[in-house]
């Protein structure tokens, strides 16, 4: 493995292959959490965690977990990461567990963690798995702080709970509400789609048949993507 | 068959290991959370207890506490934060007073109220630092009496409460059981019930009669002394009262007729006897009447006038042979400061001792001439009422 290859694995979470902007996964926690700076980055860093701890254990255990109960192994272990993460945020950040509520213990299901789980960490070794992992959480905090950015300051005129008086008349509250957070959403979509155009991988190219592992998939290839869309639907 | 059960031992191992690495998480974050959600349920006891730590919810059902009590909350140094729900214009009034080691007031705050004013949320700063004889010491707010007055009665139960809960017992009971606790302790043949002789209240070196009910004696209240004289007149002789009072006592009883009273049913005296409210006849023969009297109030007479609230009422007790034993002002409307002089002792106890033929030699009040003389004509009225009905029992 070179060092320009594990860069991209660590880079291409951020930008190219974004887990909210360019795979549309974890719609859900998105739209939920980015009403506020503060709470996102909190939900972005939470995430992180649990996908950098099950990435490496999934990938460690990636030869003796048995292809049939794979999907069970690994929830069980994503939700372990997220129960000890709730707790340990319970613990030390109680203003941060009160923000996020009940999206903190749903991070054991957002697809994010589980997508890259199956996608990557199932297939690839420690050290690719962890990189990635922190690529995806980056790219998953990135874009959530960069959405709530947009909420908060435009649409309740503060920043992480700091108000800014001189937005105050301008406010647009229709923005922290949940059709607003769709409307910024597909937005930052099309906006990440304008700058990483050609570059970034086309919807189809990661449907089965763009898939590195397509060859030695046997069951659930398009498991991501549909989940993403069931996704998408919870957050409405 | 092997696939399967090696599946299971996988899925199973790794459960057990992420058991264990949450068991070792749960070890860590569980006392801090704890603390945590303590301190955060605590920051209302901090109100009233801004030193307090450690705050713990006690268990208080096995106490007998004051009944406003609904919930108490133990400190760490001994201190008690208490919860009480009382009553003051309106009711539920919840009232939370922190109570220190030492039986100090740390604080108030008012958590709920329906009062008309609002002296309730700023009333309670009053009380910081202050012990009980300091809470007894702070005034109500006059205007807002009862809000005022249910607060303060409040925090001494709360103060009371962390006297019990600290071991310690005090009086719960209201003034009233406790005074009929006196009572029955110095004539126990009167089984615990006793009513108060309004006659008594003017007799010279007495503070206050209270008979029995059934007629066994009655007691008589002298500063801290509760002397019974049986219905014999009997008086039980105690070596560390004064002499003086037993003298006042004896001579008390004496005049009052040994203690009990007969209601002399006024029915057949309806025309004779209209200005009689209610008579009474000791044993010894006396009569307790209360005779209505005209004052200022009643224009034209008071056989005109029908608002009997402006009558002058009158106590009078008088012996069969017509001399006054004492006078007494149940009620009276009359104008404020002028004629209401009536009801106080310097003009009533005039009478005392007096006869039919001296009554009227009285100094009348300045000023208030229908008065004076609608209580005179109250008092001629008594005289006459007792030859009617010593001529009545005569028969």
């Amino acid at each position: 493995m070179s060092q320009n290859n594990s860069l991209s694995v660590l880079l291409k979470g951020i930008l190219k292959e974004n887990p909210v902007f360019v795979l549309i996964l974890g719609t859900c926690p998105t739209l939920a959490t980015t009403t506020n700076v503060a709470g996102a980055f909190g939900m972005g860093i939470a995430a992180l965690a649990v996908l950098l701890c099950s990435n490496i254990l999934i990938s460690l255990l990636r030869k003796i977990i048995p292809d049939s109960v794979r999907i069970p192994c690994y929830i069980v272990v994503i939700a372990g990461f997220v129960t000890i993460v709730q707790m340990i945020v319970q613990a030390f950040l109680p203003p941060l567990y009160e923000m996020l509520g009940v999206y903190l213990p749903l991070i054991t299901v957002n697809c994010i963690i589980l997508g890259r789980a199956e996608m990557f960490a199932g297939k690839n070794s420690v050290g690719k798995s962890a990189l990635d992992g922190i690529g995806m959480g980056l790219g998953f905090t990135l874009a959530l702080v960069a959405m709530s950015t947009i909420r908060e300051v435009f649409g309740a005129a503060s920043f992480a709970g700091i108000a800014i008086p001189f937005m105050e008349p301008y406010k647009i509250e229709f923005l922290v509400k949940a059709p607003g957070g769709m409307l910024v959403y597909g937005c930052l979509i099309a906006l990440v789609y304008a700058i990483t155009s050609g570059k970034a991988p086309l919807k189809k190219s990661f449907t089965c048949a763009g898939c590195p592992n397509a060859g030695n998939c046997h069951t659930a290839c398009t498991e991501a993507p549909a989940a993403a869309e069931t996704e998408k639907g919870d957050a409405q | 068959m092997k696939k399967s059960v090696t599946s299971t031992i996988v899925l199973v191992g790794i459960c057990a290991v992420m058991a264990v690495l949450l068991a070792l998480t749960n070890a860590i974050t569980a006392p801090i959370i704890k603390q945590n959600q303590d301190a955060a349920a605590n920051e209302a006891l901090l109100q009233v207890m801004p030193e307090g730590e450690g705050f713990e919810k006690m268990d208080v059902s096995t106490y007998e506490l004051p009944s406003t009590v609904t919930e108490v909350y133990k400190e760490k140094n001994g201190g008690y934060v208490i919860t009480l729900t009382t009553t003051g214009y309106g009711s539920g009034m919840v009232i939370m007073c922190g109570v220190s080691a030492d039986g100090t007031v740390t604080g108030t705050v008012c958590l709920a109220s329906t009062e008309t004013l609002g002296h309730e949320k700023t009333f309670g700063t009053n009380f910081t630092g202050k012990d009980a004889a300091g809470v007894d010491a702070i005034d109500t707010i006059s205007g807002a009496t009862k809000t005022t007055a249910a607060y303060k009665n409040a925090v001494k139960d709360a103060l009371n409460t962390a006297i019990i809960l600290g071991g310690g017992s005090v009086d719960l009971r209201t003034e009233e059981e406790i005074l009929n606790d006196h009572l029955t302790a110095a004539l126990p043949a009167a089984e615990g019930k006793f009513t108060k002789l309004f006659i008594a209240e003017v007799i010279e070196g007495i503070d206050a009669v209270y008979t029995a009910d059934n007629g066994k004696g009655s007691v008589y209240v002298v500063g801290e002394y509760f002397i019974p004289v049986d219905e014999n007149g009997g008086m039980q002789v105690f070596d560390s009262i004064s002499l003086e009072i037993q003298q006042n006592v004896a001579a008390a009883s004496v005049i009052l007729g040994a203690s009990t009273t007969e209601d002399i049913d006024l029915t057949e005296y309806a025309e004779t006897l209209k200005y009689i409210t209610s008579a009474k006849k000791t044993a010894t023969g006396n009569y307790i009447l209360e005779v209505k009297g005209p004052g200022y109030g009643i224009v034209g007479g008071d056989d005109y006038h029908p608002a009997s609230g402006e009558y002058i009422i009158v106590r009078v007790s008088v012996t069969p042979d017509g001399k006054i034993i004492d006078t007494f002002t149940v009620s009276q409307e009359e104008s404020k400061g002028i004629g209401d002089a009536c009801a106080d002792e310097k003009f009533y106890g005039q009478f005392d001792g007096k006869t039919e033929s001296d009554y009227s030699d009285i100094d009348a009040i300045a000023g208030a001439t229908m008065t004076t003389n609608g209580y005179l004509k109250a008092i001629e009225r008594a005289f006459d009422a007792v030859k009617i009905l010593e001529g009545g029992n005569n028969e």
